[in-house]
């Protein structure tokens, strides 16, 4: 029996559908203003990009709402990296040559913040900030282009220690990082920084990158007896267990973490052995009760819990719309350099509450932060200080 | 505490935590023993071992107990369908396309574990209890000594099922020759889904262990890689072997980290795997294969 669909008919509906398929791009106008994004939306980094995606879209939805910047729309054109580094190049490739109007980009984490910093430099027209805080991005001469929406993890160590020299001036400190370009970022400096602050880190544990069972390193943590053990370089595993463990031997160290082991959500099913964990969050949490109209506004566009990916995604975009409606405002062009200079003249800016104070953009990050504490009957975290700058 | 008894604790850590890698490498081993495919994707279905067990004992609220077998059967399910329906259909395909087929497998299997329960890292519901064990004086993880129990059993238990059990004889016998067996009388595909339905479900088994101690996430599998070395070092098809290279490595690995640093602790293990693999190949149990040239 012969088809019914001819060679001509095949062609015609393959040629329609593919310009059907391009029609986004088509239809993209010139004035538009394009936030590319390497993004992990699978991958051991899936949990925090897709939050952060959430926290991107939903900014950029009000700012739209309320008529764009300087009447012009802001789109975010991303695609999933696996949170693997070629893959994230391979994709920002791609994005820059499909839409010649981005001038902003987010991405994935330190390896590609590194990775396309030259093609930054050379290009010229892009603001870049992402998922990484790490301490070599904060360095306004080397990464001119990139920014950090929130402290680095050096100064994130910085607001915990801060906390601690307050609440147990001359405390005993172990920290506990994985053997990660991730978790060992902060180690030398924040104990150059912790004996600044009379503090003493009696021991330091590494851990295997995917360590599951930590028996032996807990075993190291009771030899130290500290008053304050901190995490680095963790989402969630090996955390539980290490304080279970601690637990059972009775040991009385409080334990505490940097921003990406912050989300209540995660601590949610660990129960009883989450109850006290603490740590540095530099945004507030989806469901704090403080005043805080933003907040307010992203409860009524998503009635769920979001996790803090979201929160450093929305801040993120609100970071990088503000610099370029500077930049518009002062009537120059939208390139990197401008919308730094526009980025660094962000000072007691208002984020709605995201941010508990009012904050600024004196190099490449935003140096404050708060310290919160899991209560595992409310399955919450509830902050345990006041926000802590520590801009030198 | 003085360094002796510091040191005991560390070597019995050392054995719990390797113990765990043994029954992982046992999955490996059941597999390869009578079929001859080095199965990738165990590392996924060690994942989907506790996945099951959060859907069952979290999402529905089933006691753990009723939850665990149905889990570990969860696991020999995957094993059956996958054998069924891919892996008998490449009988006498090239090894590197079905080891291929594996590693698909295990990408899929991420995939839909993401798409169903998401990318968050969870844990399991406690099962294991919270009171710390105490040998004498040396203190020991719970649930490390439990993963040791537990693996020491059933690896006893398949030492001997392989050495009385009519089943275990069959696998044997076609792990040693197809043809031969086949003439025996033998039902070797009934061999093959066996070995990939017990492999599997140990996987599940060794799954759930695991994410009671460190919780569950779709890059979980990783760990099934730690256990690819032990196999190679104990030898692709041999239970004993899988048993004393877990035990060996775990034990190298907690010295390792306690007295030299974390960092030294992968490093330990692949330099056990690459003095193994100059000088005796096929593992310190494995069946020695020699080549006519």
């Amino acid at each position: 029996m012969k088809s019914g669909i001819t060679k001509r008919i095949f062609m015609a509906l393959a040629a329609s559908s593919a310009l059907f398929a391009a029609q986004p791009a088509f239809a993209q106008g010139d004035d538009e203003i394009v936030i590319g994004g390497s993004i992990p939306l699978t991958g051991v980094f899936a949990f925090a990009g897709v939050a952060i995606e959430a926290g991107i879209q939903d900014y950029l939805k009000i700012v739209n709402e309320e008529g764009g910047i300087d009447g012009r729309q802001v789109r975010l054109a991303y695609e999933d990296t696996g949170y693997q580094v070629d893959q994230s190049v391979a994709v920002f490739n791609k994005l820059t040559s499909q839409n010649p109007n981005i001038r902003l980009y987010y991405g994935d984490s330190t390896g590609f913040s590194r990775t396309i910093n030259p093609e930054l430099e050379r290009r010229g027209d892009i603001m870049m900030a992402g998922a990484s805080f790490a301490t070599e991005i904060n360095d306004p001469e080397n990464f001119s282009n990139q920014f950090i929406a929130g402290p680095d993890y050096t100064e994130m160590y910085s607001i915990l220690l801060e906390y601690i020299a307050q609440e147990t001036p001359g405390a005993k400190l172990v920290f506990v990082n994985s053997d990660t370009e991730f978790g060992r970022d902060p180690i030398e400096s924040s104990t150059a920084r912790a004996q600044e602050l009379g503090l003493e880190v009696v021991e330091q544990i590494i851990t295997p990158p995917g360590a599951v069972d930590v028996s032996t390193e807990v075993l190291k943590l009771r030899r130290a007896q500290p008053d304050y053990t901190i995490f680095h370089g963790y989402v969630l595993a090996p955390l539980p267990e290490f304080m279970t463990q601690a637990k059972q031997l009775g040991l009385e160290t409080k334990f505490m973490g940097t921003f990406w082991s912050m989300d209540s959500s995660l601590w949610a099913d660990v129960g009883d052995a989450a109850d006290g964990f603490m740590g540095v969050m530099p945004y507030r949490y989806y469901y704090d009760e403080e005043e805080a109209p933003m907040l307010e506004r992203i409860r009524q566009m998503r009635p769920d819990y979001q996790a803090t990916g979201y929160m450093q995604g929305f801040l993120t975009a609100m970071l990088m719309t503000e610099s370029v409606k500077r930049t518009l405002e002062a009537g120059e062009e939208l390139t990197a350099d401008n919308m730094k200079k526009a980025l660094n003249s962000i000072e007691d800016f208002d984020t709605g509450g995201i941010v508990g104070v009012p904050i600024s953009v004196p190099g490449n990050t935003v140096p404050v932060g708060r310290i919160y504490q899991y209560d595992a009957a409310e399955q919450r975290m509830e902050a345990v200080s006041d926000w802590i700058n520590v801009q030198e | 505490m003085s360094d002796f008894l510091f040191f005991l604790e560390v070597s019995l850590a050392g054995l719990g935590s390797g113990a765990l890698l043994s029954l992982t490498a046992l999955a490996f081993v059941l597999i390869y023993k009578a079929t001859r495919v080095i199965n990738l994707a165990v590392s996924e279905i060690l994942m989907m071992g506790g996945y099951f067990f959060f859907a069952l004992a979290a999402g529905m609220s089933l006691s753990p107990w009723v939850a665990l077998p149905l889990a570990i059967a969860g696991g020999g399910l995957i094993g059956a369908i996958v054998e069924r329906g891919v892996i008998r259909r490449m009988l006498g395909e090239s090894a590197i396309s079905v080891f291929m087929v594996t590693v698909g497998l295990g990408s899929v299997l991420v995939g839909l574990v993401e798409f169903v329960w998401g990318t968050n890292p969870r844990t399991l519901p406690d099962f294991t209890g919270t009171a710390p064990v105490f040998i004498g004086q040396l203190y020991i993880s719970r649930k490390i000594a439990i993963a040791f129990v537990v693996a020491s059993l059933v690896i006893a238990i398949f030492l001997l099922l392989f050495r009385y059990w009519r089943g275990g004889v069959a696998l044997r016998a076609t792990a040693t020759d197809q043809a031969a067996a086949y003439s025996c009388g033998i039902n070797v595909p009934g061999v093959f889904s066996a070995a990939w339905i017990i492999g599997c479900a140990t996987a599940a088994g060794a799954g759930i262990l695991l994410g009671a101690i460190g919780g569950i996430s779709p890059v979980m599998g990783a760990f099934g890689l730690s256990a690819l070395v032990v196999v190679i070092v104990g030898g692709l098809d041999s239970v004993m072997g899988a048993l004393v290279a877990g035990l060996l490595i775990g034990l190298v690995e907690a010295w390792a980290g306690t007295y030299l640093g974390g960092e030294y602790k992968l490093v330990s293990t692949f330099i056990i795997l690459i003095v193994m693999l100059m000088v005796r190949p096929y593992g310190l149990f494995g069946t020695t294969e020699i080549e006519r040239l």
